[in-house]
This record gives C-alpha cells, structure tokens and sequence, in this order.
C-alpha cells in the first residue's frame, strides 16, 4: 500500500503542483469483520476489504475530486487528471472562490492502542461467545427472537498533501451487542437490547467486549422484554423525564452534533440533510442549554469510535468547545468552513472511506458529567418518566422539532420507578429542550458511545462517531403521542 | 468499466480453484460521478471507479463468505480460497438447500451511452442553467446531478452465468429563499437525456416562489394530497417494514398471517416489476435469478412478498429474483415497486378538497411500530393549506404521525399520471394522493 501510495504522490505533486492551491491524496483500507447470529441460528460471516485511493485537489478556488480502487499507473494518471478536470468544470460555474491557509503538519504516525487484535482471533472462539450469549437469552423460555453481534474494523489510512504532510493513522474498532424479542400477537412486539440498539462500539481491541457488561445483562434484559408485554401505555402529558445515557447520547448526536457541523450551517446539505437553526449570528449569543451543559469536541479523548488524531484534511485534532455553560461557542468545521468565520478548522473533516470527499462530521462529542447519581435525581422528581434505549427517532429539517422514542420507560412517582412503560417517547424544541435540562449524572455513570451508522452527504456516507453521556434530566417535556 | 468478457474469465479463474462444493461469484462494479450544489455554487464534484468480487462457498451446509476490492485473477482466487476456509469453521446451517440453476434470463437494455459518458462539464452546463434561473428569481439553489454506471456479473458452480451494465441518471434540487421559503423537485432516468432539467428546476422555483412566509397550523386529521415523490417515500417503508421474504419467514411484516386478508383500501395495488417500460429493471438478481413480476398488494389484498432461494426455500416457494448482495444480512428486497394509477389529475384532487394540506415530500422518516406501519417524519420544501379547491397559502412543516397502511385504506382519488421516484438503491413508479384523516402535527421548530 505505502509502495502505491508514493507513486502516486509523486504523479499528484508533478500535475498538480504549478496549477492547483491544494492537492491531498488519502490511501486507505478497511478490512472489516462481522459476525452475528440471529434466533440461536449463526449468520455466514461478513468479511471484507476495501482498498483504493483519492485524489482532490483544490485549482482556482473550485474543487475536484476523483478516486479509484484499481491501482494501476496509468489508472494514477486517469484519476488526477480527472480530479483537475473536474475542478475546471466546477470553476466556469462558481462565482466565489474557497479560500484556506493549509499548515503542514510533516511526517505523522498513529495507531489505536490495543491489548487483543480481534481480527487474530479464531472465528470459533468469537462464534462461541455468540452463541453463549444467545443460551442466555434463551435460557428465558418466552423470548422467541434473537440476535447478537461482534464487530470489528480496521482502518489504515495514508494521507499525503503537496504542503509535505504525511500522515499514516491506523484506526481499530470493536463492536459487539445484542437484542431479545417477544411476539405477543400479529400487531404487537417488542424489543429490548444491549448495550443500546445498535450496540456499543469503541476503538479499541476484543479486550473492550468485556468492558460492555452484556453477559451480565442479559437476564434483566429478557425479563423487560416479556414484561413489556403487559406494561402500560405511555401517558400523553408535559411532565419530568430522565434519559439513560444511551438515548442522552442519540439526543446530543441528533440535536447538538448534527446543527453544529459547519457545512450544514452553511446550507451544504440544504438539499439533503437540511440545514441548521444555530446559525453563525447566534455564537456566543445563544443560550443553548442551561448553564449545568458543556459539550465539547475531542477526537483526542481516548477510546471513543471518533478518536484518532488527524481528519481527512491533515488537520491535527484537539478540544474544541461547542457549548460553555450552555452559551453556543463553537462549531464543528473543515479547512473551508472554519476559513469562512475566521477559526482553524476543527479537524472534523471526515470521510466514509477512500471513495469519498470529507465532509463536516462528528467526532467524539463529550457531555461534561455532573454531580448527580441516578438515584440522587430520581430521588427529586415527584411526577414523571424515565425513558431507557433507543427505538426511534426523527427531527425536522432545521434540526429543532424532535421526536425519539426509547424501548422501555417507567412512571416515576415520589422519587421511584414505579410501573413499566411500553414504546415511551418524547418530543421537543431544540434550545427550549435543552435549556430544561437541570441536572446532568456524574461521572461514574457516564459512558463515551458509539454511533456507527451516522449517514449525510450525497451520495451517502456514514460515519462514526461517538457522544460521551451520562444521566440527563428535563423539566416540562411533553411525551406520548 | 470491465468488459463481459473479462469479467465472466475473471470469476471462472476463481471457480476453478474452489474446493466447496458450491460456489458462488458476484462481481459488482459502479463509476459514480456527482456534481452538488449549495448556496448556488458547485462546492462538491466527483468521481469514484469501484468494483468489488463477492464469493460464497457452501461445504457441507456450512456457508463462507469473502470478498476482494483487487480485480487481479490472484486476488480473486485467493478470495475463493477464504470464502472455502471460513465455510469450514461456520456451523452447518441446515436451512440451507442449494445456490439457484441456471435459468433463462429476458434481456432489457438498462445500458444508456449517453449517461456513462455524461461529462463533468455537461453536468457544470446543467446546474448553470438551474442557478442562474434561480438567480433571475432571487433564489438560491441546492441540488445534486448523478449519473452511473453498475456492472454487474455473476457466476456459479451450477451454470448461471449472467451479464448486465446498467445506467442511472437524477437530478434533484433544493431552491430556496430568505423568507423561510423552499421548493424542490427530482427527476429519475435511466437515460440522462430524459432528465428535464428546466421542467425541474421550473417547479421547484414555483414552489419556493409561493410558499414565502409559510403560518403555522394546528394539528388534526386532515385531508392531504401527496405528491408522488411524498407517496413514495411512505411505500419505501411499507416494504421495509414487510415485502421482503426474510421479514415475513421470521414474522416481523406486517403481512405476516394476512396474506390473503384485506390489509388497506381497494384501490391500492402494489405490484414489484421490474420489467414496466419505464423502469427498465436488471432482469436478474444478485444471484442470477431471473427476476420476476409480484403482485404485494392488490385491491386491498396482501398478496406476498419477494424471495431470494435461500428464504424461498424455507417458505416452500420460487425465488422471485430479488436476493440482494451476498453480504448483506436484510434478506431479498423489492427494488421496482409499482403502484396502480388513477383517473385524476392532481389539479381536480386540490379542486375538490374544501379543507387540506399539499405535502412536496417528507424529510426523516423513521418507525414508530413496524407492525402496525407506524412511522414519523416531517414535511419538506413546500407543505400549503387547501381551503375550497383552492391552494391559500404556505405552511410550517408539519410533523407526521401516522400508519401507513391506515393512509393506503383511506385513499380518496389517484392520479392518472406517475413519476419514477429513486431512494435508497429503490426505484419506484407512483401517482399523487389524495389521503383523507392523515394524522398532522404543529412542529414546535
């Protein structure tokens, strides 16, 4: 790969260097691995790699973009031809010209660390663990559907761009959860999963499957699932809920990363994705979330799906603050985006795999934890709802009407749980939503999770990313239908 | 893109060197270029050339799978080699019966020259066009232009041996003002030169033109007309939530114990075919299997799903030729759903509504209760009130709650004329609607 890689920086700098302001070239591969069972049943393994390469290059203030999986010296030259090519179409039609100052961060190594390589591990010893964790699931004898999953995924991505960046980042991530389900008639079922819907995922080795507690979870889980066939509905009323962190973090993921990518305020989604309520005009002067919300960006924070140390762009990570106290104080942003209010860019610039241009996406986004335990801030609410996974979700274009939904919910009164709820959810605005929010968990339940399904762009692209949460309460929030 | 030949000698270099008992080869090719467009200025343009060889390996009932990005014969050899070695440590799966047989396979031309060789330059003409007729309106446009080119091929140790290049081409644009104002409209084809780039961007303009400063209004049931591309948008749930045979075999669909039972209104027929004129299907699945028409839904009937062999055989049927990539654990899919025309038009739908909202299409779909087809969404880019047939004035998005399959039991009129609408890798050939007690909900954005 290194070998391809230095021919093709070569070609890249000898056509690119008089004519073009920019010119990166990224090389990368990704072999994954997923193994999975569904009803005790073990599903074929899904193993593959994807190797390839892009050239994108930045000539009279237009980009152009162009990527091949064929490695081959005249399919070299074909490609950053194309790439200059397209820049050129992409300039007789732009009226502005993008404009960055591009540092150059030299010769750069990373790897994730990890204790065991997953993918060196014998198949049977990671299908056995599958399999044992579905005998528990069915040592329950009312559950009838199941499914459990390990995943893993390395990433070694080469970056080279004509200001002498050189930058080679290998990535590994680990991946593994499970789901129990309970038909109770033609029009009614239910589900419950650990550690969230679509699993944990972090970066790091199969060391971090132990770290997930899902063994030890899985009888509580089955026992929610069949009583969640008798549970009560969720009331329709504006009342108090407490979020699990796993659904705290699809709630920070959906309606605080996804309005904070800086392309999209800029409209670069507009005809996809959509936009943004939390325009330019209102950093420094929004009031977000209530004082006890800080959040901020860190690709640097160890572990997290989103951790490495530099973006698609050669950027080096660092902290970034989003929101102080619940003040708007930054966004997420790539050279260009970051270049058109006057900041460096956030080294958020990601993108799905070779084939793809990077655009503004999430990192690791970290909730700071509070000073309260769960049962401290149960302890304080006399009415309302405690919402636990994730069953759905959906928010407006504009990123400021949502509605989620978790799997199971329970009454809180006078400070207990009280009876379960099936299929809970609530709905909100944004800033009013989020300036309710009065009391955030401490630190010993606060978990960094992973979301590696997060898709944008045209055509598609899906990244990971991660939001540390722990506990999150609200006041005045209506649920229910 | 790889040649018939090459591709077919490729995947026979590695047939010859599995040691399983069956073995299957699919080669899946795609030049994809792109042009987006936002804040009327191109500011994403590319290009990828990617093709990739899945191989499945069948020893004993244990089934291994690999794949390979390098198109050397090595690569693929060696592919076949792990696909053998991975089937060796799977437990047997004894559902499994048999990889499909050759059958014959009716030919369609799914291959447009002029969209594999539209330029970077012609899709630069095209977008000029729509910015500056969006500029001549005060408006800014959003938008993206694809065009491609899928080869796909597939090999098998029981003789199917199949070719096919396809083409794609759609425009979709976004075009917006400062007062809250938006349109949008998409145009799908097979051959670019169908794609209507001033009929497009014409409607879309309309639309942002008249929806400046859209009002709130209050949640209730009401009477909506939805446009084809809102229409489908809703059957591309319906048929995650149940066409496929996999959701069906393990009792997840909504179909599941209806089949034969009226599940929505008369007038709605569902129908996979991918051989309508206009949707120009590749005429075998990933598998190889011919693909064939089937019937979903008809007056109000549910009628079944697709099939790839695998669940097939476990539901005692024929594959209907609708297995997806091999590696992919959804199961087979519908990937050219049809739904019946009407006889109006939807100028007479608004005419003959005296209270109504007219839906452009939905943003963020998602389930609310797959077996009950419960989803939610917003409305998107242009949502107006009807008051006495006529279209009064523009409204705030709205939030949707609502059943599927309770709108498909309470269409009141279908339109004559449909549009091809793309989401998803799913092609779909749908009219507008005019659905009565549609659940609308004030968003709180």
């Amino acid at each position: 790969m290194i070998e391809n890689a230095r021919q093709i920086v070569d070609l890249m700098r000898k056509l690119t260097a008089k004519s073009c302001e920019h010119a990166h070239l990224r090389v990368e591969q990704i072999e994954s691995e997923r193994l999975s069972t569904s009803s005790q049943k073990t599903n074929p393994v899904e193993k593959s790699v994807s190797t390839g390469y892009a050239v994108r290059v930045l000539k009279d203030g237009s980009w152009g973009f162009a990527a091949s999986s064929k490695f081959d010296p005249a399919e070299y030259e074909r490609v950053i031809k194309l790439a200059i090519a397209i820049a050129d179409a992409s300039r007789k039609v732009n009226s502005h010209k993008v404009e960055f100052v591009e540092p150059s961060v030299g010769e750069r190594k990373y790897e994730t660390p990890l204790k065991s390589d997953p993918f060196a591990l014998p198949f049977k010893d990671k299908l056995d663990l599958l399999q044992h964790w579905e005998n528990l699931i069915h040592a329950n004898s009312q559950i009838n559907s199941s499914s459990t999953f390990l995943d893993f995924r390395r990433h070694t991505k080469l970056f080279f761009s004509n200001s002498g960046s050189a930058i080679a980042q290998v990535l590994t991530h680990t991946g593994a959860g499970v789901t129990c389900g309970i038909t109770k008639s033609r029009r009614e079922r239910y589900e419950r999963s650990f550690p969230t819907s679509s699993g944990q995922f972090v970066s790091g080795g199969f060391e971090a499957i132990a770290t997930f507690g899902i063994e030890d979870k899985i009888e509580q889980l089955t026992a929610e699932a069949v009583a969640l066939m008798t549970a009560g509905e969720c009331p329709s009323k504006t009342t108090t809920i407490i979020l699990s962190p796993d659904l705290a973090s699809l709630q920070v993921h959906e309606s605080i990363g996804h309005p904070l990518e800086l392309d999209r305020v800029f409209g670069s989604e507009r005809n996809f994705s959509g936009t943004s309520f939390a325009t330019i005009d209102k950093s420094n002067k929004l009031k977000y979330a209530s004082d006890i919300v800080t959040v901020y960006s860190d690709p640097t924070y160890a572990s997290g799906l989103a951790t490495y140390l530099y973006d698609d762009e050669g950027v080096a990570a660092s902290r970034v603050p989003l929101i102080q106290n619940g003040m708007l104080v930054g966004y997420l942003s790539s050279f260009e985006t970051a270049a058109r209010i006057g900041l460096p860019s956030s080294a958020a610039a990601r993108a799905d795999g070779w084939g793809n241009i990077p655009l503004v996406r999430m990192t690791n986004l970290i909730l700071e934890p509070g000073n309260q335990k769960f049962a401290d801030m149960l302890a304080e609410v006399d009415d309302g709802i405690y919402i636990e996974g994730v069953s759905s979700w959906s928010i407006d274009d504009n990123r400021e009407n949502f509605t989620l939904s978790g799997e199971v919910g329970w009454e809180i009164k006078n400070g207990k749980l009280a009876g379960m709820i099936k299929s809970p959810s609530y709905s909100g605005n944004t800033v009013q939503f989020w300036n309710s929010c009065d009391s955030v968990g401490s630190k010993d339940e606060w978990v960094l999770w992973g979301t590696p399904n997060c898709g944008k762009g045209e055509p598609g692209q899906n990244a990971r990313t991660a939001q540390g949460t722990a506990y999150l309460r609200f006041r005045n929030v209506k649920v229910g239908a | 893109m790889i040649s018939q030949d090459q591709a077919l000698t490729l995947l026979k270099s590695g047939l010859a060197v599995s040691t399983a008992d069956q073995t299957e080869l699919v080669l899946i090719g795609e030049d994809l270029s792109l042009t987006r467009v936002a804040e009327s200025q191109i500011h994403q343009n590319m290009y990828r050339s990617d093709t990739n060889v899945y191989v499945r390996a069948i020893k004993d009932k244990r089934i291994g799978i690999a794949s390979t990005g390098d198109l050397s014969a090595e690569a693929v050899k060696r592919a076949v080699k792990d696909a053998c070695d991975i089937s060796l440590l799977m437990p047997i799966d004894e559902q499994f019966v048999s990889l499909p047989s050759s059958q014959p396979v009716e030919k369609t031309n799914t291959y447009f020259k002029d969209t594999a060789e539209n330029s970077p330059q012609q899709r630069a003409d095209a977008v000029k066009k729509i910015i500056e007729k969006c500029s001549k309106a005060d408006l800014q446009a959003a938008g993206a232009f694809r065009n491609s080119t899928e080869t796909v091929a597939v090999l098998n140790s029981l003789g199917v041996e199949q070719f096919n290049v396809s083409t794609k081409a759609e425009l979709s644009m976004t075009v917006t003002g400062n007062r809250d104002n938006a349109g949008w409209s998409i145009g799908y084809d097979r051959s670019v030169k169908n794609i209507n780039v001033d009929a497009l961007a014409a409607n879309a303009i309309d639309k942002a033109q008249r929806s400046v400063d859209p009002v709130a209004f209050e949640s209730g049931q009401y009477v909506v007309i939805l446009e084809p591309a809102a229409v489908g948008q809703l059957l591309l749930f319906l048929a995650f939530m149940g066409f496929g045979g996999k959701t069906l075999f393990e009792k997840r669909s909504f179909m599941s114990g209806k089949i034969g039972e009226k599940i929505c209104g008369d007038n709605m027929t569902i129908t996979e075919d991918p051989f309508n004129p206009q949707m120009l299907g590749v005429p075998f699945d990933y598998e190889g299997v011919p693909r064939r028409r089937v019937p979903l839904i008809e007056k109000g009937i549910a009628k079944g799903g697709v099939y790839n062999s695998y669940y097939a055989s476990l539901a005692g049927v024929e594959s209907t030729g609708h297995a997806l990539p091999t590696n992919n654990s959804f199961g087979p899919y519908p990937k050219h759903m049809i739904m019946d025309a009407g006889t109006t038009t939807l100028a007479e739908m608004v005419k003959s509504t005296a209270k109504g909202v007219y839906i452009t299409h939905f943003w963020y779909v998602n389930y609310l209760n797959p077996m009950k087809t419960m989803v939610t969404g917003t409305t998107r880019d242009g949502t107006f009130l009807i008051e006495n047939g006529i279209v009064t004035k523009p409204i705030k998005n709205m939030r949707i709650s609502q059943s599927i399959l309770e709108a498909f039991s309470n269409v009141d009129m279908i339109s004559s004329e449909r549009k091809l609408y793309p989401q998803y890798s799913v092609v779909m050939l749908v009219p507008a609607l005019k659905v009565n007690n549609f659940t609308l909900e004030t968003t709180e954005g």
